[in-house]
């Protein structure tokens, strides 16, 4: 049988299942892709949060620092005085105090005058800010002092005391312990809840996949645990997302079915066609071998007329087989060659020419002439040529063969060919006996034979509807006038609207 | 062991006849010891020998070298040695200049299973470790003081007003340009009471007080009669003289008692960290804190209760200002307000500047 499961792995060998394993292994994963898309992005937009964190953890650490800074030096600013004229400061306690808060941190400062010079602090401490300083206004920096990275605030102002014209510049610094320990707490954090959230995200993806791919696995799971030739619509419940996969499946399927059942019938009737031929061929050959042994014991002289007409039945008989046989294999082709082969720009002409030109000396043989009436240079058809012979050849052969019958011996068949706007129109036209309207509809049935004295296969006909369908052509059979039956298949011109590459 | 012993004692005597010269270190432990630990402190001899000798005893590897300065000398000595340090660990009370010299970068830090247990009020960027509290007193000789002894410094004043004659040129106090220690009190006093630190400083300067470089001498001076009462003293110090001597009395300022530390700390580049940690994990231990109050050495950070001398207990009349050590200690060491408090000092005790 060869509807042979691929699915079930209880009688496939070991070789196959291996190398179904590799393929498997080697095909990509949906899941995988899905999961690893999810954690790439999940991923960035941690990084991203992550420092983002960092860098407004750290701003906000200097930002609530330089307020106890900021008023530190403002305490220290509001000391200073002029003393015999030259400017002091008494640096209250409270201002270092202040700083305390930040309690594992050095402190550093420096008071100047411009005009009287080092007054108290470091001497050595750089008091030059960054920026271009400017009075009244506090700037605070960054800067390294005695080997450590100290945050500095400034102060530059003018005295505001009567008599006297000087500058004085505060600077005060502690360094960054406390504010990178606030930085680090508030960043540890953030980073504990952003790294908790994606692995939530994540392990949500991960579920999410498997139970998005779920159905999919209940449709695999349904589909192989079937028994073998059970072709029968799937049945199970599939959400929105998997029930046109499940319909397409059920529509393959139901085509399958079809085919299948097509092929079963065909082959059924074709060991019946060739039984008949073959039955009658071994009873003509029976009766030649009856013929001579009854002669040879009657001692009489073999006729050899007998002998001769016993063996040209024989041989008839084998023709006829013969065609049988190559009509069914010509069908075998021809419906192959619709499966596979994708209809292309043909020139209709070519095809009719050549079945004509085959079937003119096979139905002069049978005092039949066959005339081509065609004024057409060119029909250009997306068709496939070697169908569309075969369907001329059957139509052609019907013709003859229905020709020689009845009482007055028709002796004509013509073929014409004619253009209009949107097709050809191909006629096959005999002047036999022509078809009763009642059988019209029958004869394309496959193994329908309208007269059983006519040699004939039944599945001519049924081989022309299949090519003429297939074409997305119709075929209509009317009456001859006077008498006989023509046939008249219309094909679509190529639309150059659609212009082909 | 018995000549370790003698050895021992041998070395420790020749090291007390040492003391007189104050550059030399006193030796404790064995000449053999492996190790030597270098140890550069402002602490009394006679209270700090009985801990060292405890020392030595239990890690009999290490030698200890001990040299005895004053406050102001060690804090510049450990400035000038800050490339190559002598002393392994620097003991003062005056934590100020401790402190100043740990923010200037001087220390390094240390951690240990003790230093961790210290409460954070009790050290500093684990560079400098209190390992003493104790009360700052005056010391007055009961015969010799006119009048009733005074509970506080209002009740001082008034004694100095009533007895000038006889407090005249009879107080005596520590020379803060002399003592670091010295001066970290008086700018303490002026920060917790300045209006009485003025008066106070108005009357020592109108009735001759005395300026001394150090404890003992005041106490000594105290104790046969020269001087009255000794102002601002240790009170560690005046506490092992007054367990001897019935004539001395110690008085815990009722108006506010100031609690000092002494604290200890590990110069940067110093030689032999480990014993220089392990010296002070010793001082932090139980061992080493029972010793203190035991012994009657030193105030411990946390007195044990129900003992037999509750002298050790700080049981002040009043309210106790504990100096803190941290930043604000700068701001008494700053150069200008420095400068200003000992000008303002010496005006009113009318002391030369050249002195």
């Amino acid at each position: 049988m060869w509807q042979k499961s691929h699915l079930k792995h209880s009688d496939t060998s070991p070789s196959e299942i291996a190398a179904e394993r590799r393929a498997l292994k080697k095909a990509p994963s949906l899941r995988f892709r899905f999961i690893l898309a999810g954690v790439l992005v999940i991923g960035v937009i941690a990084s991203l949060a992550i420092n983002l964190v960092f860098d407004s953890s750290r701003k906000l650490a200097d930002l609530s620092y330089d307020r106890l800074l900021r008023s530190a030096l403002l305490q220290m600013d509001e000391n200073v005085g002029l003393i015999r004229n030259e400017i002091s400061i008494d640096i209250p306690w409270s201002a270092f105090a202040t700083l305390a808060q930040a309690d594992e941190d050095r402190v550093f400062y420096k008071v100047e005058s411009l005009e009287q010079g080092f007054i108290t602090g470091y001497q050595d401490l750089n008091s030059t800010p960054p920026k271009s300083p400017v009075l009244d206004e506090m700037q605070f920096y960054n800067q390294e002092y005695s080997g450590e990275m100290v945050r500095f605030a400034w102060l530059e102002r003018r005295l505001t005391e009567p008599d006297t014209a000087q500058t004085v510049r505060i600077v005060l610094g502690q360094t960054r312990l406390s504010r990178e320990a606030m930085a680090s707490a508030v960043t540890q954090r953030a980073i504990e809840v952003v790294v908790l959230v994606a692995l939530v995200a994540i392990a949500l993806i991960v579920i999410g996949s498997h139970m998005v791919l779920r159905p999919l696995h209940r449709l695999e799971r349904a589909l192989e645990e079937r028994p073998h030739g059970d072709l029968t619509p799937i049945d199970i419940n599939t959400p929105k997302e998997t029930h046109h996969l499940k319909v397409a499946i059920n529509h393959f399927m139901a085509r399958l079915q079809v085919n299948l059942e097509q092929l079963e019938n065909y082959t059924a009737d074709a060991a019946h066609q060739l039984r008949t031929p073959l039955a009658s061929l071994r009873a003509l050959a029976e009766n030649a071998r009856d013929n001579i042994s009854n002669d040879t014991v009657s001692k009489d002289a073999v006729s050899p007329e007998k002998q001769n007409l016993a063996l040209e039945n024989i041989v008839i008989q084998c023709d006829a087989l013969s065609q049988t046989v190559t009509l069914l294999l010509n069908q075998a082709v021809v419906s192959h060659r619709l499966q596979t082969q994708r209809l292309a720009p043909t020139n209709l002409l070519e095809p009719i020419n050549a079945s004509c030109r085959e079937q003119a000396v096979t139905a002069l043989h049978q005092g039949i002439k066959l005339s081509l009436d065609c004024e057409l240079k060119e029909a250009r058809v997306l068709g496939d040529a070697f169908a569309i012979q075969q369907m001329m050849q059957n139509l052609i052969e019907n013709a003859v063969r229905y020709s020689g019958l009845g009482v007055e011996h028709a002796t004509e068949v013509v073929v014409k060919v004619m253009a209009f706007d949107a097709f050809y129109r191909i006629q096959v036209i005999d002047y036999g006996d022509g078809i009763p309207d009642a059988e019209k509809q029958r004869v394309f049935e496959r193994f329908y034979r309208g007269r059983y004295d006519i040699a004939g296969s039944g599945v001519g006909l049924a081989m022309v509807k299949d090519i003429v369908d297939h074409h997305r052509a119709s075929i209509v059979i009317l009456d001859t006038q006077p008498k006989g039956t023509t046939f008249q298949v219309d094909i679509a011109k190529i639309a150059f609207s659609r212009k082909p590459v | 062991m018995r000549l370790l012993l003698i050895l021992v004692l041998g070395v420790w005597t020749m090291g007390l006849l040492q003391t007189a010269m104050a550059s030399t270190p006193v030796w404790f432990g064995s000449q053999n010891a492996p190790r030597t630990l270098h140890i550069n402190s402002a602490i009394d001899l006679n209270s700090f020998e009985p801990m060292l000798k405890a020392f030595v005893a239990q890690y009999p590897e290490i030698r200890v070298a001990y040299q005895d300065i004053n406050t102001l000398e060690l804090y510049y000595q450990t400035i000038n040695e800050k490339q190559k340090p002598m002393a392994s660990l620097v003991i003062s009370s005056a934590m100020d200049l401790q402190l100043k010299l740990v923010n200037d970068g001087y220390a390094q830090t240390y951690q240990s299973a003790f230093t961790e247990r210290l409460p954070d009020h009790f050290k500093w960027r684990n560079q400098v470790f209190a390992f003493s509290l104790e009360p700052i007193v005056m010391l007055a000789n009961k015969q010799a003081f006119p009048g009733p002894l005074p509970e506080d410094r209002q009740a001082l004043l008034q004694t100095i007003r009533q007895h000038e004659a006889q407090v005249t040129g009879r107080i005596g106090t520590y020379d803060i340009r002399k003592s670091g220690v010295g001066y970290l009190l008086a700018s303490q006093d002026a920060r917790q009471a300045d209006a009485t630190w003025g008066r106070l400083l108005e009357a020592f300067g109108s009735h001759d007080i005395q300026t001394y470089c150090c404890t003992h001498e005041i106490i000594d001076d105290v104790a046969s009669g020269k001087l009255v009462l000794g102002y601002n003293l240790l009170g560690s110090y005046a506490l092992q003289r007054v367990r001897d001597d019935a004539r001395l009395k110690m008085i815990l300022p009722k108006d506010y008692t100031l609690m000092l530390m002494r604290v200890a700390l590990i110069p940067k580049r110093a030689p032999n960290l480990e014993d220089a940690g392990t010296f002070l994990d010793f001082l932090l231990s139980g061992k080493g804190q029972r010793m203190m109050q035991t012994q009657g050495l030193l105030f411990p950070l946390y007195p044990a209760e129900n003992v037999v001398d509750e002298r050790y207990l700080v049981n002040a009349p009043g309210p106790t200002g504990v100096i803190e050590l941290d930043q604000q200690l700068l701001v008494g060491r700053d150069y200008a307000k420095q400068r200003r408090f000992i000008k303002n000092w010496e005006i009113a005790l009318e002391l030369n500047s050249d002195d």
